[in-house]
């Protein structure tokens, strides 16, 4: 509690200014009206405060006697008479006087004065207080908001831009910032030998701090694992490089991992970071390995373990913010329902999308994210000729086959941007005569305008005598479009959701919608490639409205 | 056929509320397009602007990318994006994309017109 002296100064001002010159002769120096009197801090538990409250008006402080900080450095600030300043039952301030330059008391006049005017001051120092709070309060706010900015921008530059695109294997990752932004992060990094090593990580604490130990610990993941030894001596290395520099009380968890595509080998340690799972045809399991989380002492050994993935075996890395999210019961998602959702092969949606549709249902659409979520997932594909095909479409040069397709229209058509559309145009007129709904036929266009556009671009890239090649077919089920460019043995990912929030908060880029909507406008979508083509064949049924209408 | 397929043209309802018609393709090479037509209606004093989709002929994934682009530089001034005209397809790419969660979808211009004005 602030007491404001410069209302003395200018009442003493009065005085010199309306006399004549002779007559202040000896009174108050210039240099005392220039100074700027210090405030009189009035600690809450000060007896004069019980006593200002207590006594409305004018006051003499010569004649107080109180045990009292504040009525000390009134009294030798000079303060001959203060009147408190009170509004809603709080003291905001005093109005302080010295002595008179007459050398007089003060009259019953002045009093009357005085304690008028500060009944009118009164409320308005309390607004102005309370102005002066809310701006120092909006600046914090502000200042907070900064810094939530900065640690989402180091974050958002540090993580991978592209998923691994490695033959036989699909890869798969998800961020979401916690609104106070926490240290997760993920990372990839490529071996000369075909290797891929594999990062997942959470820093203690949040914000700005922890974005910084985020950025130095990948840096040294990087360089500890440049040589190419193994996942344990890497963490090893990465722990005594981290440990003089972490601030105190932060550490780092973290699971390294390196996968060989070739052999299905995932080699791994791990640093205090939750286990991963790897799903199989036999259920799911956890891939253990004891380790203590980066910073903490130096010296630390960390134990090295090795699983196999078969073709059709995954596995998911994650970070805590998935298991412990909480509901609106404040259950925790916990680790028996993530086993649970692993063990279950029967179902096809992908690993991340089915985690994070679970975890919505799970925590309701009125979630607070507490901490970030961060989950990678790597599947070995299963080659394409053991892949289930229930109705394999015909080859290129067949025009009908043993499973009843038949060709409605075939072309090709340069790879120059806008060409879809003409692919949308053939195709729709190839299946006017067939009993689909208008809105059928409208979602299956637009789903040929998104594989098109792909294939032109990520598969010819815009190279005109390169062509896309399109036909429509149809069986008295289903109607399929098939797509191929000449991408050459470079995997199409996996459709992912994608994230609007993130987007917005430009977390995301704006774009990679196009696979998304592929998946959801048609009832199956199949990728497969060889050496020379890529081809995305889009399959809608003809049997009243499936899975993709239905989402209208 | 590079160029963008799309004509924009701008109205000012009041001071605080501005439509743009869209005529033709909403795709990634319509960005020059909408965001000059943004500044001409995007006024001082401006809170809120619609899209009329009922001249769209075709959306693209690009297209959405765009609307999300948008979404971000109005959200950074604190004005609303509602849009009218959309076809049932374009609604249906709406609601799966999210986008009508975070623009106000409306069937028509007084029902758009009506929901701005509430807002601003």
């Amino acid at each position: 509690m602030t007491a404001f002296l410069s209302s003395i100064q200018r009442l003493r001002r009065i005085g010199p200014r309306s006399r004549k010159p002779e007559a202040s002769r000896n009174t108050v120096r210039k240099e005392d009206w220039n100074a700027t009197p210090s405030p009189i801090t009035i600690a809450p538990d000060d007896p004069i405060v019980a006593y200002f409250l207590s006594m409305p008006g004018a006051i003499e402080i010569a004649k107080l006697h109180l045990d009292s900080p504040a009525l000390r450095d009134l009294k030798s600030a000079g303060v001959t008479i203060t009147i408190p300043l009170v509004s809603q039952g709080e003291l905001v301030g005093l109005l302080n006087l010295g002595p008179r330059l007459s050398q007089q008391e003060y009259s019953t006049d002045d009093r009357r004065l005085l304690n008028t005017l500060a009944t009118q001051a009164a409320p308005a120092v309390r607004v102005a207080q309370m102005v002066r709070q809310q701006r120092v309060e909006a600046r914090e706010r502000e200042r907070i908001e900064q810094e939530l900015r900065i640690a989402r921008l180091i974050q958002q530059t540090l993580l991978p831009k592209e998923l691994p695109s490695v033959q036989g294997w699909q890869f798969a990752a998800y961020y979401q910032p916690a609104r106070a932004v926490g240290g997760d992060f993920y990372d990839f990094l490529y071996f000369d030998d075909g290797r891929l090593g594999i990062v997942i990580g959470d820093v203690t604490d949040k914000g700005v701090p922890a974005a910084l130990v985020m950025a130095t610990t990948r840096s040294i993941l990087r360089t500890a694992a440049q040589a190419g030894d193994t996942p344990g001596i890497v963490l090893e290395q990465a722990n005594n490089l981290l440990c003089p520099d972490i601030p105190p009380k932060m550490f780092v968890t973290c699971l390294y991992a390196i996968l060989d595509p070739r052999t299905g080998r995932i080699h791994y340690a791990n640093a205090g970071h939750d286990l991963p799972y790897q799903r199989h045809s036999e259920g799911a399991s956890v891939l253990r390995a004891t380790g203590m989380p980066l910073g903490l002492m130096p010296g630390m050994r960390y134990e090295e373990k090795e699983t196999y993935l078969k073709e059709g075996d995954s596995v998911l890395f994650y970070s805590d913010g998935l298991i412990e999210a909480h509901n609106p019961a404040r259950d925790m998602f916990g680790f028996p329902r993530l086993m649970t959702l692993m063990s279950d092969s029967a179902d096809s949606v992908p690993l991340i999308e089915r985690m994070l549709n679970e975890l919505a249902s799970f925590t309701g659409s009125d979630w607070e994210q507490e901490d970030d979520v961060t989950l990678v997932a790597l599947q070995r594909k299963v080659a394409p000729e053991n892949k289930a095909t229930p109705s394999k479409l015909p080859e290129a040069s067949d025009n009908t086959s043993n499973d009843g397709w038949h060709t409605l229209e075939s072309f090709d058509l340069p790879s120059e941007p806008g060409n879809e559309r003409q692919a949308m145009r053939k195709v729709g007129d190839a299946l006017q005569h067939l009993d689909l709904s208008p809105k059928r036929i409208e979602q299956l266009k637009t789903a040929v305008a998104e594989a098109t556009m792909n294939a032109m671009e990520h598969g010819n890239h815009y190279q005109t005598d390169l062509p896309v090649q399109i036909r429509v077919l149809a069986s008295e089920t289903c109607v399929a479009v098939r797509i191929s460019d000449r991408g050459q043995n470079a995997d199409i990912p996996d459709p992912q959701t994608p994230n609007l929030e993130a987007k917005l908060s430009e977390l995301q880029t704006p774009r990679g919608w196009g696979l998304f909507l592929i998946k959801n406008l048609v009832d199956d979508m199949r990728v497969t490639t060889d050496q020379n083509h890529h081809i995305v064949e889009l399959i809608i049924s003809r049997e009243g409205d499936s899975h993709a209408s239905q989402n209208a | 056929m590079s160029q963008p397929n799309v004509v924009m043209s701008v109205r000012h309802v009041d001071a605080k509320i501005s439509i743009i018609d869209i005529q033709g393709d909403i795709t990634a090479l319509a960005e020059n397009a909408l965001m000059e037509a943004i500044s001409q209606a995007n006024m001082p004093s401006v809170r809120a602007i619609i899209l009329n989709f009922g001249g769209l002929e075709f959306m693209n994934s690009g297209g959405i990318g765009l609307l999300v682009t948008l979404l971000i530089r109005m959200n950074r001034q604190k004005q609303h994006l509602l849009a009218y005209g959309l076809s049932e397809h374009y609604k249906h790419i709406f609601e799966l994309t999210r986008l009508n969660e975070v623009i106000g979808v409306y069937d028509t211009e007084v029902g758009a017109v009506a929901a701005a004005a509430r807002l601003t």
